[in-house]
C-alpha cells in the first residue's frame, strides 16, 4: 500500500507541476459560461436582442430554470468531458513516450501495474477535482442569473446528475490511455478522442446511443430526450465493461509489450 | 565464480530482422564490459533485453544468477540502468527528478540524493529545471538517476555521450572507483573502441547482433597487427638481402616506398634485422614498429565479422 501511495504522489506530483491541470480548468470553465449564456438569452430572449446576443431571426426553444440549466450542465460534461479527460489521459500516458521518461520506468523494483494503476489513479483524481470545481463554478453563475425553480431537491439531483455524467465519462477515457500506451505518443489517443465524439453524436442521432458507450452519458443526462435519460443496467455495464478493458488493456500493454 | 551479468543464446527479431543473433555473454562481479558496436550492431537492443524492455525471440538473460523478467521486481532493486539518452521530467527540477526516481525505488536511505548531487557535481543544477539542462547536464542526471541507489549492477548505453572532456574522464574514473571499491558490475557500450578500452576490463564486439570477438582489455595489446617498417638507401637491395630470411613472403611496399614487414620475429627483434642490413652493407636509414591502432584494429574486425558465414 505504502508503494501505491508512494507512486500516485509521484504522478500527483509530475502532474501538478505541469500546466495540464490549469489547461483543463480553463477549457472546462467554457461550459458552465455557455450554459449560463443560454439560460441569460432564454430567461429574458427581448432582452438578449435589445443587447445583441441573439440575431434578430434567432428563435431559441426551452426554459431558463435550474433544473434545465443542471441538466445542461451534465450533457455538456458529458460531452466536453469526453475531450478534455481524454486529453488528461493522452498525457499522462504519452508524455512518457514522447518524452522518452517511460524507460525510466520499466525496471524498477515496483511492478509496472502498479505505475498504470497509479497513472489512473492521479487521473481520476485530478478530473473529479476538475468536475467538482467546475460543478461549483457552475452554481455561482446559476446563483448569479437568479434561475428560477431552486430548491434543494433540484440541486441536489442536477448535482448528482452531473456527478454520475462526469464519472461516466472519467470512466469512459481509459482507452485512451491504452492508444497513448500502444501508439507511443499523442497523435493517435487524440485523434481516438475525436472519433469518439463524433461517433457518440452519430450513434446518438440514429438511435443507437445506448450501445455505444461514448454516447450514454450523454443519453442519461438527457441529450436525446427524458425518455433515454434513464439509464438501463446495459448502459451502465456497457460503460464499466469499456472502462475497466481500457485499465486492463493498458497494464497489460505495459506489462507484456516489447517497449522500443 | 557466478557471472552477475549473463546471456545465453539470446537473440530478437523484429519482424524478421534479426537484431541480436544467439548471443552468449558472461561477466563476473566487479567486471566492466566494454560493449562495443557500430551504430545498428545490436548494443542497445541488448541492453534493452537485459532490463526486460523487450522480450527476447528466444534465449535468456540473467542478472545476479536470476532470469531475467519484467515481473521479478527484486532484480531491478540493484540495477540501475542508462538507456540511449537519459530523459527527465522537463518540468521538474534536477533535485526532484532524483527525488521521484528514489521515491519509485524505495528505500534509497537518507541524504541519498544529496549524495549523488555532489558526487556527479550536478550542485549547481540542483534546482534548475531539468528543460534548461545541457545535454552534458542531462547526462550526468541520467547517470545520477542510474546511481542514487548504489546498485551492484549497472547497464549504461554509451554514458559518455554529450559529456565534454573533463566530463569523460570523470565518469571514467567514477566508474572505475564503483568497479574497483565497490565491487560494481557494469555493462557499458559504446562505439568507441579507444574510450571502452580505457576503462572497462574486458571487451565484446557486437555486428550484426553477433558477438564477433570478445577479449580482456590487458590483452588487447596482442590482437592489434604490428610491423616493422625499413628504410635504407637502396631499397631493392634491402628487400633482396631481407627476402632470403625467413620473412620471405611477408615483405611489402607502403605507398610512400618504405619496405613493411608483418612477421612478429621482425617486430619483437628490430635490431637483428639492423644487423642484417648493417653486414650485407645496407644500413637501415628508417627502423619503426609500426602498431595498429585502436579505430583501425576496430574496422578490421567489423570487416572480418562481415566475412564470417553467419554475420
Amino acid at each position: 500500500m505504502r508503494k501505491v501511495i508512494s507512486c500516485v504522489y509521484v504522478e500527483a506530483k509530475k502532474l501538478l507541476r505541469s500546466r495540464i491541470p490549469l489547461m483543463a480548468f480553463l477549457s472546462l470553465t467554457l461550459l458552465p459560461f455557455m450554459a449560463g449564456f443560454f439560460m441569460f438569452i432564454l430567461k429574458d430572449p427581448s432582452r438578449a436582442h435589445r443587447l445583441g446576443f441573439l440575431s434578430t431571426k434567432a428563435q431559441l426553444a426551452g426554459t431558463a430554470d435550474w433544473p434545465s440549466y443542471l441538466g445542461l450542465l451534465a450533457q455538456a460534461i458529458s460531452l466536453g468531458g469526453l475531450m478534455v479527460f481524454g486529453f488528461v489521459m493522452t498525457w499522462i500516458f504519452g508524455r512518457e513516450y514522447t518524452q522518452g521518461t517511460i524507460k525510466d520506468l520499466l525496471a524498477l523494483p515496483l511492478s509496472r501495474q502498479r505505475i498504470v494503476g497509479a497513472k489512473f489513479i492521479a487521473t481520476t483524481i485530478l478530473c473529479m477535482l476538475l468536475s467538482l470545481s467546475i460543478l461549483t463554478l457552475s452554481l455561482i453563475i446559476g446563483w448569479f442569473l437568479q434561475l428560477p425553480d431552486l430548491s434543494l431537491a433540484t440541486v441536489q439531483r442536477g448535482v448528482l446528475l452531473f456527478l454520475f455524467c462526469s464519472s461516466l465519462t472519467i470512466l469512459l477515457s481509459t482507452p485512451v490511455a491504452f492508444i497513448a500506451s500502444a501508439s507511443g505518443g499523442y497523435l493517435a489517443p487524440l485523434g481516438f478522442v475525436l472519433l469518439t465524439l463524433i461517433l457518440a453524436q452519430v450513434a446518438a442521432a440514429i438511435g443507437y446511443g445506448g450501445f455505444f458507450p461514448w454516447s450514454i452519458p450523454a443519453l442519461i443526462a438527457g441529450l436525446a430526450g427524458k425518455e433515454q435519460a434513464m439509464p438501463t443496467g446495459a448502459n451502465l455495464v456497457i460503460v464499466l465493461g469499456t472502462g475497466v478493458l481500457g485499465v486492463i488493456g493498458t497494464a497489460l500493454w505495459w506489462r507484456y509489450a516489447d517497449h522500443c | 565464480m557466478e557471472p552477475v551479468i549473463q546471456t545465453k543464446d539470446l537473440t530478437k527479431k523484429f519482424h524478421g530482422f534479426c537484431a541480436v543473433d544467439r548471443l552468449s555473454l558472461s561477466i563476473g562481479r566487479g567486471e566492466i564490459f566494454g560493449f562495443l558496436g557500430l551504430n545498428g550492431a545490436g548494443k542497445t537492443t541488448t541492453i534493452r533485453l537485459l532490463l526486460s524492455m523487450i522480450t527476447p525471440t528466444s534465449g535468456h538473460c540473467y542478472l545476479l544468477g536470476q532470469r531475467v523478467d519484467a515481473g521479478k521486481l527484486d532484480i531491478w532493486r540493484d540495477v540501475g540502468y542508462i538507456v540511449e539518452t537519459p530523459h527527465a521530467y522537463p518540468e521538474l527540477t534536477v533535485r526532484e527528478n532524483l527525488e521521484i526516481m528514489g521515491q519509485l525505488r524505495g528505500d534509497i536511505g537518507r541524504g541519498a540524493v544529496d549524495n549523488i548531487i555532489s558526487k556527479l557535481k550536478l550542485g549547481d543544477q540542483a534546482c534548475k529545471k531539468a528543460r534548461h539542462l545541457s545535454m552534458g547536464n542531462a547526462q550526468r542526471l541520467g547517470l545520477a538517476k542510474a546511481l542514487i541507489h548504489q546498485p551492484k549492477i549497472l547497464i549504461l548505453d554509451e554514458p559518455t555521450n554529450g559529456l565534454d572532456p573533463a566530463g569523460i574522464v570523470e565518469v571514467r574514473h567514477l566508474l572505475q572507483d564503483l568497479s574497483k571499491n565497490y565491487r560494481v558490475t557494469i555493462l557499458m557500450s559504446s562505439h568507441k573502441l579507444d574510450e571502452i578500452s580505457q576503462v572497462s576490463t574486458q571487451i565484446g564486439i557486437i555486428h550484426h547482433g553477433q558477438l564477433i570477438k570478445e577479449m580482456r582489455t590487458k590483452e588487447l595489446d596482442k590482437h592489434l597487427h604490428k610491423s616493422l617498417l625499413i628504410d635504407s638507401r637502396n631499397r631493392k637491395a634491402a628487400r633482396s638481402v631481407l627476402s632470403q630470411t625467413i620473412f620471405q613472403g611477408h615483405i611489402k611496399t607502403t605507398e610512400a616506398g618504405v619496405l613493411e614487414i608483418e612477421h612478429a620475429k621482425a617486430v619483437e627483434h628490430p635490431e637483428a634485422i639492423a644487423s642484417l642490413l648493417c653486414n650485407a652493407g645496407h644500413p637501415p636509414t628508417l627502423l619503426k614498429i609500426k602498431r595498429e591502432n585502436l579505430e583501425m584494429y576496430f574496422m578490421r574486425i567489423i570487416q572480418e565479422g562481415e566475412k564470417m558465414p553467419n554475420a
